[in-house]
């Protein structure tokens, strides 16, 4: 069984504009261990969704199901769901300043986290694992930077903070969202070093939201690609990058500047993404689909098994008529190859 | 030395043709520097501390190439572009733009020249005023330039509209009701209004999702195309600038430490901190990723209001030496390296090193505070 079954999530907000629909009917495992990514772009839900399992979306309407560890979050009471928070589930977000109290040093700050959960640990004990934990995730003089303030850290330092923080009570899962996304280059790859050091010592698994593919390919065993509040796709690693399915993947992959060669032009996908106030009423992607038919427009397609992969699925009516498609995607990259 | 580096370098080395020598410089950055005072906590010495944003900086840029700027948060590299378009003075060196020095003309002698430098900034929301209509937004550098009548300029606007892909109907819209990347070619149709011959591009797509950054990046290299324009384009994002970049200049800490044609600043990079930049890069592919060399930089960049002494990467380089705590080296030429690859190293890398065996030979304080390498190895005594 998997350390966190979702199932059908559905999330809405009642804004002054209407009824904002962030996650329409998302479903995915976490096995024990492993890293799931979750990519999409701004407005595909991807955030909306694991706060939604931490009971962290106020005021939203909420149905479907989490199953965390054999228990269910989902309309879980205040209390429980506090218990989870932080002991069971570590969280690390992209901005480490607004997540760490400007008035308190991080040492006391992983203290307050480790006693909340535990009262019976001495405020001696809880210091020595704060220090521990602080040169665990590659903070040097620990023992000492522990009584410095949020502000004396560089950025990336505080985000090994927000690590040693989420990780201070040992979680099964932690949800990392865009954690390197405010990093610099040189600087993610240590943050990303560390989180895999730790994952590797601790049996962590990760849910990693992020819109940068290579991180993706860095660091995921499974990813989810969102879109609109919806799974498009769900693969293994490998099969995402080297045999996707759905044409929003492709897209994604496609106009990624590395793809291309140098100083030709990039494969965009057209258009933008669908206001979540006014979602269209087939598949979301279809009015950006090079691929897209009649059906497409009217009935939005569910997720299914495709190429005979049990662990690949697809929300895309061309996995009935692969062959089609097939034909289809040779000849358009025949004419790219040619233009 | 020259034995050593690489098979892909025997005989004559090809370099992508120069621009032909009749063709001078657009731009030509002589020893520019820019420093900004800063508050000292220190109670005597207020107004002695300087963060060195921009130091001593010479580059040139050729009519219609496009030279992309690299670096990471605090490099200067955008100081860099505002003393280009004299948003800042300088504090010393000279810009010469078309034959003019135009480093020490005062607001007013530069604004002719407005038109001619232009800016792209990377918030598409902060960029543009709110509250006015687009239409009068993007026609702002007619109506500043006295250039006109108000019929013939919304008739301007409305083509510039077109030549960056709006609908020109949307002419009296706000810019709420645009999208990142539609906002983003608003300030695009902006800076090309007086036709400018150079555009200072700074983070166009950061802000932008990947599916619409390509579109931005298509549409500048065709409006490249269209209009002659030449680009400087800073970016973080290393494979954005080797997609649009002729050539690449990387700085670290106010400094460049190498410039290269694109392709062969990826081949062939020289510089330790470009090969780490290089390898910290996050790729889009799965095998790549996982064999890739991985060249982890200890600590991270340092302030630049008290740089360190002689070659400022030493703090973080893998292959310090002594002389580099010394010496602060000079771009030039390393090893066969053509005239247009340039490396400020003292120990330049031969293409086949491998720098992930490199281990600094300096005096342990002057490196930056190194992460512990292994768990619970706080003592620090262990090699």
């Amino acid at each position: 069984m998997a350390l966190l079954e979702v199932r059908d999530l559905q999330v809405e907000f009642d804004t002054p504009d209407g009824v904002v629909r962030a996650v329409r009917g998302v479903s995915f495992d976490v096995a024990k261990g492993t890293t799931l990514a979750i990519v999409g772009e701004s407005g595909s839900g991807k955030s909306v969704a694991t706060q939604t399992i931490t009971g962290l979306t106020r005021g939203a309407r909420i149905s479907g199901s989490a199953v965390f560890d054999g228990a269910e979050l989902i309309g879980a009471d205040a209390a429980t769901l506090r218990r989870v928070r932080g002991a069971e589930i570590g969280m690390i977000f992209q901005d480490p300043l607004s997540s760490l109290h400007p008035y308190y040093t991080v040492g006391w700050q992983i203290v307050e986290m480790i006693k909340a959960h535990d009262r019976s640990t001495s405020k001696g004990a809880a210091r020595k694992r704060a220090a521990h934990l602080l040169s665990l995730v590659g903070i040097p003089r620990a023992e000492f930077r522990i009584d410095d303030y949020p502000h004396q850290f560089s950025g990336g330092m505080r985000q090994r903070v927000m690590i040693a923080m989420a990780m201070a009570l040992d979680p099964a899962l932690l949800i990392a969202d865009e954690p390197t996304t405010a990093l610099d280059v040189t600087v993610q790859a240590q943050v990303l070093g560390v989180m895999r050091t730790l994952q590797q010592e601790f049996g962590t698994a990760i849910i990693l939201i992020t819109h940068d593919l290579g991180v993706v390919a860095e660091m995921s065993d499974e990813v989810v690609v969102m879109y609109a509040g919806k799974v498009m796709e769900r693969a293994p690693r490998r099969t995402l990058f080297y045999r996707h399915h759905h044409p929003y993947t492709e897209g994604l992959l496609a106009s990624l500047p590395a793809r291309g060669e140098p100083g030709e032009r990039l494969t965009p996908i057209a258009g933008s993404p669908p206001s979540l106030l006014r979602l269209p009423k087939g598949c979301p992607f279809a009015p950006r689909c090079r691929y897209a038919f009649d059906k497409c427009l009217v009935e939005a397609p569910p997720l299914a098994t495709v190429y005979q992969d049990d662990d690949h699925e697809s929300a895309c009516w061309l996995s009935a008529e692969e062959s089609v498609r097939e034909g289809q995607r040779v000849v358009s990259d025949e004419q790219e190859a040619t233009a | 030395m020259n034995a050593s580096d690489g098979p892909s370098t025997p005989g004559a080395v090809v370099l992508p043709p120069e621009v032909s020598t009749g063709d001078a410089p657009l731009l030509r950055l002589e020893h520019v520097s820019k420093a900004f005072p800063v508050q000292s906590s220190k109670l005597f010495t207020r107004g002695h501390e300087f963060v060195h944003a921009v130091d001593d900086v010479s580059l040139e840029v050729r009519p219609g190439e496009t030279l992309g700027l690299v670096g990471e948060t605090g490099c200067g590299k955008s100081t860099l572009a505002r003393c280009i378009a004299r948003l800042y003075d300088l504090t010393s060196g000279s810009i010469n733009f078309a034959g003019t020095d135009i480093s020490h003309l005062s607001r007013r002698q530069m604004r002719p020249l407005r038109s001619e430098i232009q800016m792209i900034f990377q918030d598409p929301y902060g960029s543009l005023n709110p509250r006015r209509r687009v239409g009068s937004i993007i026609g702002d550098p007619f109506a500043i330039h006295g250039i006109d009548s108000r019929t013939e300029r919304k008739k301007k606007v409305q083509d510039l509209m077109e030549r960056v892909g709006l609908n020109p109907e949307h002419y009296n819209r706000f810019p709420a009701d645009f999208s990142g990347g539609q906002r983003q070619r608003i300030g695009t149709a902006r800076a090309l209004a007086l036709r400018p011959r150079m555009v200072i591009c700074d983070e166009p797509v950061s802000a932008l999702d990947v599916s619409v950054q390509a579109q931005i990046i298509n549409m500048l290299k065709d409006l490249q195309d269209d209009f002659g324009l030449t680009y400087i384009f800073i970016s973080h994002d290393l494979s954005v600038v080797r997609h649009v970049s002729d050539r690449i200049a990387v700085m670290y800490l106010g400094h460049i430490v190498e410039v290269a044609p694109a392709a062969e600043l990826f081949e062939k990079a020289r510089h330790p901190y470009t090969r780490a930049l290089l390898s910290a890069l996050p790729v889009a592919d799965p095998d790549a990723a996982d064999n890739r060399e991985r060249i982890l930089l200890v600590g991270e960049i340092p302030s630049p209001t008290n740089p360190p002494s002689g070659c400022r990467f030493h703090t973080r380089c893998p292959k310090a030496r002594a002389d580099c705590v010394q010496t602060d080296p000079e771009l030039e030429t390393a090893f066969d390296d053509g005239v247009a690859h340039l490396t400020a190293c003292l120990h330049p890398l031969a293409i086949d090193e491998d720098m992930s065996l490199s281990r600094p030979q300096i005096d342990d304080s002057e490196i930056a505070a190194a992460p512990d390498p292994g768990p619970s190895d706080s003592t620090g005594d262990t090699p």
